[in-house]
C-alpha cells in the first residue's frame, strides 16, 4: 500500500512537471504573439526644454530672476515628419510673457537633405540655433548683440529652409538655406532715436520680397571636433511705400530701395585632450550688418536746416569664449567643475541715434549636477552699457553709458 | 550689385560642393565608427554627453530626428547613435 501510494506521487508529480513546461511554453508563444502585434510607435508626443533661475547683484541692486523656462515639444510622425516648436516664457518688471520661439515642421526628404517650414530658428551663426539654450551656453547671458531683446542678427523668421550633413570622405560639410520674410527697416516715425534699425521675427511682411540667407560649415577632421562656418543674409528690409507718403514735405524719403546684407563666421573647436585631463571647448563668432546708406528725419533736430541725416549703418560683434573641464580627473567634484571666460563687443553704426560701443568680459566657474543640470557662478563687467540693461534697444546716444559690473548665480537646466 | 553678386557665389558654393559630395564616399575609417564613437565626437560638440539611461527607445528615437536636423548629423551618423542610445538603456 504504501509502495503504491509513492509510485502514484511520483507519477503526480512527473506529470505536473509536464504541465508546468507546458504552461511556460504556452506563456512564451504568448508573449511572441502579443510582440507580434505590437507596432513599432509611429507618432509620439514628448516635453523637454530647458530653464534656468537665479541672482544677479551689482552695486546697486540685487535681485532673483527667472531668465528662462522655455518648453520645447516634439512631435515625431514616423521617421521622416518632425514638429517641433519652442515656447518662451520670461518673467521680468512684474510681467510675464509668453513668446513663440520658433514652430516649424521638417521632412526627411532623403540623405543628407531635409526640408522645414514654419517659424524657422535660424541658422545664422551658430550661437543662435545651437547654442543658446540655458544649460547649453556656458554663461549665463547671450554674447553682446546675439541676445533676443537687443540683437543685431536674426534669430528666427517665418519661411522654409533646406538643409542636412553630408560626409565628404574624413570630413562632413553641413549646410542650410533659407527663404524668410526678412527684417523691417524704422525709418523714425514710431521712435525717432531707432532709425536705420532692423526688426526680425515679423510675422507679416512690409514688401513683395524675401530675404534669402545661408550657413556652410566644414567639419574638416574626422573627429569632428573642429566646425567652421560661414553665413550670409540678403534682405530689402523697406516698405514699397514711403511712411511720409502724405506728408508734402518729406515724401521723398523712401526705403524700399535699402538693402541689409549680413555675415558672420562662427568656429567650433571642442577635444577631450588627456595631456590636461579634460575638455577644451572653444567657440568664437563674428558677425557684420550692413544696411545701405539712406536719409532719416530727426524731428527734433533744431539746428539742421532739414531736419535730415544719415551715416555709415554698419554694426558688428563678435565674442570669444574658452571653457575647460577637467572631466577625466578621478575625484567627483573636481571632475564637474568648469572654467569659463568670455570676451564680446558690440558696436553700433557711429552717426546714428542708437550709436553705442560696448565691450563685455565674463568669467565663472560651473557645477555640472548631471550632463544637463549646471550651476553658473560668473562675475560680468560690461563697458559702455545703457544704464537700464533692459532698455538696450532703445539706447540712443544721449543715454547714459556706464561700466556695470554684475556677480550672478544661476541654476539652469535641461528638461 | 556687389551684394547679389556675394549671393551667387554662395549659391554656386553650395551647388558646387552638394555635386562634389556626390562623388565622395565616407572612407573605410569613417564608414567604421561605432555608435558609441560618434556619440562621444558629435554630442559633445554642442552640450554634454547625454545618458542612455535618461530616455527609452521611443524616446531615442524622436530626440534622434530633432538633433539629426539640429545638428545636421548625416543619416548614417544619426541612425547609429540612436542604435547605440538604445542598446544602452
Amino acid at each position: 500500500m504504501r509502495t503504491t501510494t509513492l509510485i502514484f506521487i511520483f507519477l503526480l508529480g512527473y506529470a505536473a512537471s509536464f504541465a508546468q513546461d507546458s504552461t511556460q511554453a504556452q506563456l512564451d508563444a504568448m508573449k511572441n504573439d502579443i510582440a507580434s502585434l505590437r507596432k513599432p510607435e509611429n507618432s509620439h508626443f514628448m516635453i523637454r526644454g530647458f530653464a534656468q533661475f537665479g541672482m544677479d547683484a551689482s552695486s546697486d541692486n540685487v535681485e532673483f530672476n527667472m531668465t528662462s523656462f522655455n518648453p520645447v515639444i516634439l512631435w515625431r510622425q514616423g521617421d521622416k515628419f518632425l514638429f517641433e516648436s519652442e515656447l518662451e516664457m520670461e518673467y521680468m518688471s512684474n510681467q510675464f510673457s509668453l513668446n513663440l520661439g520658433y514652430a516649424a515642421m521638417s521632412y526627411k526628404v532623403t540623405k543628407g537633405l531635409t526640408i522645414k517650414v514654419g517659424k524657422l530658428l535660424l541658422p545664422f551663426g551658430a550661437f543662435g540655433e545651437k547654442l543658446h539654450p540655458s544649460w547649453v551656453n556656458r554663461m549665463s547671458e547671450a554674447p553682446l548683440g546675439l541676445g533676443h531683446d537687443n540683437g543685431m542678427l536674426p534669430m528666427a523668421d517665418l519661411g522654409v529652409e533646406i538643409r542636412g550633413g553630408i560626409q565628404l570622405g574624413k570630413s562632413k560639410l553641413c549646410y542650410s538655406l533659407y527663404v524668410v520674410n526678412g527684417p523691417r527697416i524704422k525709418d523714425g516715425t514710431m521712435g525717432q532715436t531707432e532709425a536705420g534699425q532692423l526688426t526680425w521675427e515679423n510675422a507679416n511682411d512690409n514688401n513683395k520680397n524675401k530675404a534669402i540667407g545661408t550657413r556652410i560649415s566644414l567639419l574638416p577632421l574626422s573627429n569632428s571636433s573642429l566646425e567652421i562656418g560661414l553665413s550670409g543674409y540678403y534682405a530689402r528690409p523697406g516698405n514699397e511705400l514711403s511712411p511720409y507718403a502724405n506728408d508734402s514735405t518729406n515724401m521723398d524719403l523712401n526705403y524700399k530701395d535699402v538693402t541689409a546684407l549680413l555675415t558672420a563666421i562662427d568656429l567650433s573647436f571642442v577635444r577631450k585632450i588627456d595631456a590636461i585631463k579634460g575638455v577644451v571647448d572653444i567657440k568664437a563668432q563674428y558677425n557684420t550688418t550692413n544696411v545701405s546708406d539712406a536719409v532719416y528725419l530727426n524731428p527734433d533736430d533744431t539746428n539742421r536746416h532739414t531736419n535730415r541725416y544719415t551715416f555709415a549703418n554698419n554694426s558688428t560683434s563678435y565674442y570669444a569664449q574658452l571653457a575647460y573641464r577637467p572631466s577625466m580627473l578621478e575625484n567627483k567634484f573636481l571632475k564637474n567643475i568648469e572654467l569659463t571666460g568670455r570676451y564680446s563687443i558690440y558696436n553700433t553704426p557711429e552717426g546714428s541715434l542708437w550709436e553705442s560701443k560696448q565691450t563685455q568680459f565674463s568669467f565663472g566657474v560651473n557645477y555640472w549636477f548631471s550632463w544637463r543640470t549646471v550651476l553658473k557662478i560668473g562675475y560680468q563687467s560690461t563697458d559702455g552699457a545703457p544704464m537700464d540693461m533692459s532698455s538696450m534697444s532703445s539706447m540712443s546716444s544721449n543715454s547714459t553709458m556706464s561700466t556695470v559690473n554684475r556677480f550672478q548665480i544661476h541654476l539652469a537646466m535641461g528638461l | 550689385m556687389k551684394n547679389k553678386s556675394i549671393i551667387t557665389s554662395i549659391l554656386i558654393a553650395i551647388l558646387t560642393l552638394t555635386v562634389l559630395s556626390q562623388s565622395c564616399a565616407p572612407s573605410k575609417m569613417i564608414a567604421q565608427k561605432s555608435g558609441a564613437q560618434l556619440w562621444g565626437e558629435n554630442c559633445i560638440r554642442c552640450h554634454n554627453l547625454p545618458s542612455p539611461t535618461d530616455f527609452n527607445d521611443v524616446q531615442w528615437a524622436t530626440i534622434g530626428l530633432h538633433m539629426e536636423d539640429r545638428a545636421s548629423l548625416t543619416e548614417t551618423e544619426a541612425e547609429k547613435i540612436i542604435d547605440f542610445m538604445k542598446s544602452a538603456n
